[in-house]
C-alpha cells in the first residue's frame, strides 16, 4: 500500500478538525476528497503529508510512518501541492520547477541529465514549456497554478496530494488538470489523492471517493456508490438527483438551485 | 538559463565582472584619495614599501587598514541583511530586525559605562578608552539580543511574522535602554558613543580588519551549505517543506549566519546597518529575474558601497569627516525610493 493512514485524529487548539480518519491508497489509484467547507480536507492532506502532527493515528507511506521521515525522504516518495501557495513573484517558471528536484539532490549534488529530464517532462506535461522563463507576476491564475503543478510533478514521487487543484482554473483548464491525473495514475502509475469541490468532476475521474464532514469519515466507495447512498444531498444540504448521462458512464448529480428561487410574492 | 536577462540589460555573465571591476575601481579610488593630498606617485611608492615615512603611515597604517575593514564590514552587512530579507520574506528587514545593532549599541554603552565613565565620574574629563574591547564587546551584545529574539521567536512557533515582531518588540526595548543611559551622561562623553553609534570608518587599524575577517570567511564558507535551502525558504513553510526542506533547521542555520556576520560587523564599525537594508535591494534589481546573480552581487555592491560611502564621507567632510553610516543613509533613502517604486 503506498499510502494508508489510520485512526488519525489532528487538533487545532481545543477544536478537533479531523477525526478518527482512516484511508488506505492503492497503487494508481485516484482518490477524491470532498466535503464542505471546513469539513478537515486540507487537513487531511497535511496530516498525511506530514506538514501537521496529528494528535492520534499516523499516516504511512509504504509502511514506514510519515512522522519518522525526514522532510527529503518524504519529499522522494510524496509531492505535496497546498492550497494557494506563495512564491516571490519575480521567480520563473522553471526556477520554480527546478525547486522539485531539492528532494533529488539535495544541498549538494548537481543537476543530472536526469533531474533535467523530469522538470522538462513537468513542464511539457503542463503545457508550460514555452513560459519557463516567465516570472510568476506574468502568468495568468490558470498558468500559476499549472506552473505549481508541475513543481510537484518533477519531485517525481509516485504518491501525488492536491489540494482543490483546479480551483481558479477556467473550464478548459480544469479538464486538463484532470486529464494530467488521470493519465499520470495509469500510464505512470502515480496514487493520487486530491481534495476537490466539483461533485461531478470528482465522480468523474476518480476510482474511490471519501466525504468527510464536521471532520469525520461519512463515506468511503467508488463514486456510483456514492450516488445511490443519497449522502451528498445530505452532507451537503441540498437537493438534487443522480442522473444517468449515458449507459456505462458515472451519473452526473443535478442540483436543484431552490435557494435561489424567489418566494412568491 | 541562456535567455535569461538581466534588468539592465546586460547579458548576466557580464554583470560579475563589471561589479568586480567597480570595486577596484573604489578600491583604488579610496586609496589614492583622501583629506590628506598625497601625489599619485608618493602613494605607489608607499605601497611598494619605499617612499617617505610619511606617506607610508597615511597609505599602509591609516588609509589601506581602513579601507579593508570597511570592505569586509560592508560584504557582511549586505550578505546578512540578504539572508534576513529573504528568510523573513520581508523587504524591509535589515540587521536591526533581529536586535543586533541594538543590542550591540546597549552593550557598548554598558560597558564604557562601567569600566569608564563610573571609575571617572568627572564628566569633562577625557579619559583613555578601551577602544579594542569594543568590537568584542558589540558583537557579543548583537548576538545575544539575537539569540532572545530567536528563542522568543521559536517557542512561538518561528514563523517569519514571528520573528520580525520579537525582533521589533525586542530591539525597541534595548535601543530605549541604550538611549536612556546615553541620555543621563554628561556632555562631553556622549561623543565617543555618538561616533560608534552613527557608524564609522575613523581611526580603523589592521586589528578591525584581522577581527573581522574570520567571520567573513566563515560566512563566505557557509554559503554552498545554505545556497540551495535559500532558495526554497523564499516559499512559505508548507511549501518549503513539501519540497523536502527541514525549514526549521534551515531557517536557524541562515539565521545564525546572518546574525553573525552583523553582529561581528556592528562590533567593529558600529551599526552601518542601512548597508544591509539597501544593498540587497539594488542586487535584486540588477539581476532582475536572475536570482542566483542575487547573492554574488550582493556581496560585491556591500564592499562597494561601504568603500565609496567612505571615501565620500572622508572628502566631503574635510577633517571633520562625515562617518559612514551617515553617508549610506543619506545616499540611500533615495536609492530605496527610487527601488520602491518599482514595487506594485
Amino acid at each position: 500500500m503506498p499510502l494508508t493512514c489510520s485512526q488519525l485524529s489532528v487538533l487545532y487548539g481545543r477544536r478537533k478538525a479531523l477525526s478518527g480518519f482512516s484511508l488506505s491508497m492503492e497503487k494508481g489509484e485516484v482518490r477524491a476528497l470532498i466535503g464542505p467547507n471546513g469539513s478537515g480536507k486540507s487537513t487531511a492532506l497535511q496530516a498525511l503529508a506530514g506538514l501537521i502532527a496529528p494528535s492520534q493515528g499516523r499516516a504511512e507511506i509504504e509502511g514506514v510512518a510519515v512522522a519518522a521521515m525526514s522532510r527529503r525522504a518524504i519529499a522522494k516518495k510524496l509531492a505535496f501541492l497546498p492550497q494557494q501557495p506563495v512564491a516571490p513573484e519575480e521567480m520563473t517558471v522553471a526556477q520554480l520547477v527546478r525547486q522539485g528536484r531539492f528532494p533529488h539532490v539535495g544541498l549538494f549534488r548537481s543537476y543530472g541529465r536526469k533531474d533535467e529530464e523530469a522538470i522538462e517532462w513537468a513542464l511539457e506535461s503542463t503545457g508550460l514549456a514555452g513560459l519557463a522563463d516567465r516570472t510568476l507576476q506574468e502568468l495568468s491564475g490558470g498558468e500559476r497554478q499549472r506552473a505549481w503543478i508541475s513543481a510537484a510533478l518533477a519531485q517525481e514521487a509516485a504518491i501525488l496530494l492536491l489540494d482543490e487543484p483546479t480551483s481558479f482554473l477556467d473550464i478548459g483548464y480544469q479538464v486538463e488538470v484532470l486529464d494530467l491525473v488521470h493519465r499520470l495514475s495509469r500510464e505512470r502509475g502515480v496514487t493520487i489523492l486530491m481534495a476537490i469541490h466539483d461533485i461531478n468532476q470528482a465522480i468523474a475521474v476518480s476510482d474511490r471517493i471519501s466525504l468527510l464532514e464536521k471532520g469525520e469519515l461519512r463515506f468511503d466507495g467508488e463514486p456510483a456508490r456514492l450516488a445511490e447512498s443519497g449522502l451528498v444531498e445530505k452532507t451537503f444540504r441540498v437537493r438534487g438527483t443522480f442522473v444517468e448521462v449515458a449507459p456505462g458512464k458515472p451519473p452526473h448529480f443535478d442540483v436543484e438551485l431552490t435557494k435561489l428561487r424567489r418566494p412568491a410574492s | 538559463m541562456s535567455t535569461n536577462v538581466p534588468a539592465i540589460g546586460l547579458p548576466s555573465r557580464w554583470i560579475l565582472p563589471a561589479a568586480a571591476g567597480l570595486v577596484l575601481l573604489s578600491f583604488v579610488a579610496a586609496i589614492f584619495l583622501g583629506i590628506v593630498d598625497l601625489p599619485a606617485r608618493d602613494v605607489l611608492s608607499a605601497l611598494t614599501g619605499s617612499g617617505s615615512r610619511e606617506a607610508r603611515s597615511i597609505v599602509l597604517d591609516i588609509r589601506l587598514p581602513r579601507i579593508v575593514t570597511g570592505i569586509l564590514a560592508g560584504m557582511q552587512f549586505a550578505l546578512a541583511g540578504l539572508l534576513l530579507q529573504t528568510i523573513t520574506r520581508n523587504p524591509l528587514a535589515d540587521p536591526s530586525l533581529m536586535g543586533v545593532s541594538q543590542g550591540a549599541t546597549l552593550t557598548v554603552t554598558l560597558f564604557l559605562l562601567f569600566t569608564v565613565y563610573l571609575a571617572h565620574p568627572d564628566s569633562y574629563s577625557v579619559n583613555e578608552l578601551p577602544i579594542a574591547w569594543l568590537p568584542p564587546m558589540g558583537m557579543l551584545g548583537g548576538m545575544v539580543s539575537g539569540g532572545i529574539i530567536y528563542i522568543l521567536a521559536f517557542r512561538l512557533g518561528l514563523s517569519p511574522l514571528r520573528i520580525t515582531l520579537c525582533g521589533i518588540a525586542i530591539g525597541a526595548v534595548l535601543h530605549a535602554i541604550a538611549i536612556g543611559l546615553i541620555a543621563g551622561w554628561g556632555s562631553a562623553r556622549i561623543e565617543i558613543i555618538l561616533e560608534w553609534l552613527s557608524g564609522s570608518l575613523y581611526a580603523r587599524t589592521w586589528d578591525h580588519a584581522l577581527f573581522l575577517l574570520p567571520f567573513t570567511l566563515a560566512g563566505l564558507a557557509m554559503l554552498p551549505l545554505i545556497y540551495r535551502p535559500l532558495f526554497l525558504l523564499r516559499f512559505d513553510a508548507a511549501v518549503a517543506r513539501s519540497f523536502g526542506l527541514s525549514y526549521r533547521w534551515q531557517f536557524s542555520v541562515v539565521l545564525l549566519v546572518s546574525c553573525g556576520l552583523a553582529a561581528s560587523a556592528v562590533g567593529a564599525v558600529g551599526p552601518v546597518v542601512f548597508v544591509g537594508l539597501i544593498v540587497p535591494h539594488l542586487a535584486r534589481f540588477l539581476a532582475g529575474r536572475y536570482f542566483p546573480l542575487v547573492l554574488p552581487l550582493t556581496i560585491v555592491l556591500g564592499a562597494v558601497i561601504v568603500t565609496l560611502g567612505d571615501l565620500i564621507g572622508r572628502v566631503a567632510g574635510g577633517p571633520e569627516e562625515v562617518p559612514i553610516g551617515v553617508v549610506t543613509a543619506l545616499m540611500g533613502v533615495p536609492v530605496l525610493l527610487a527601488l520602491l517604486r518599482k514595487v506594485p
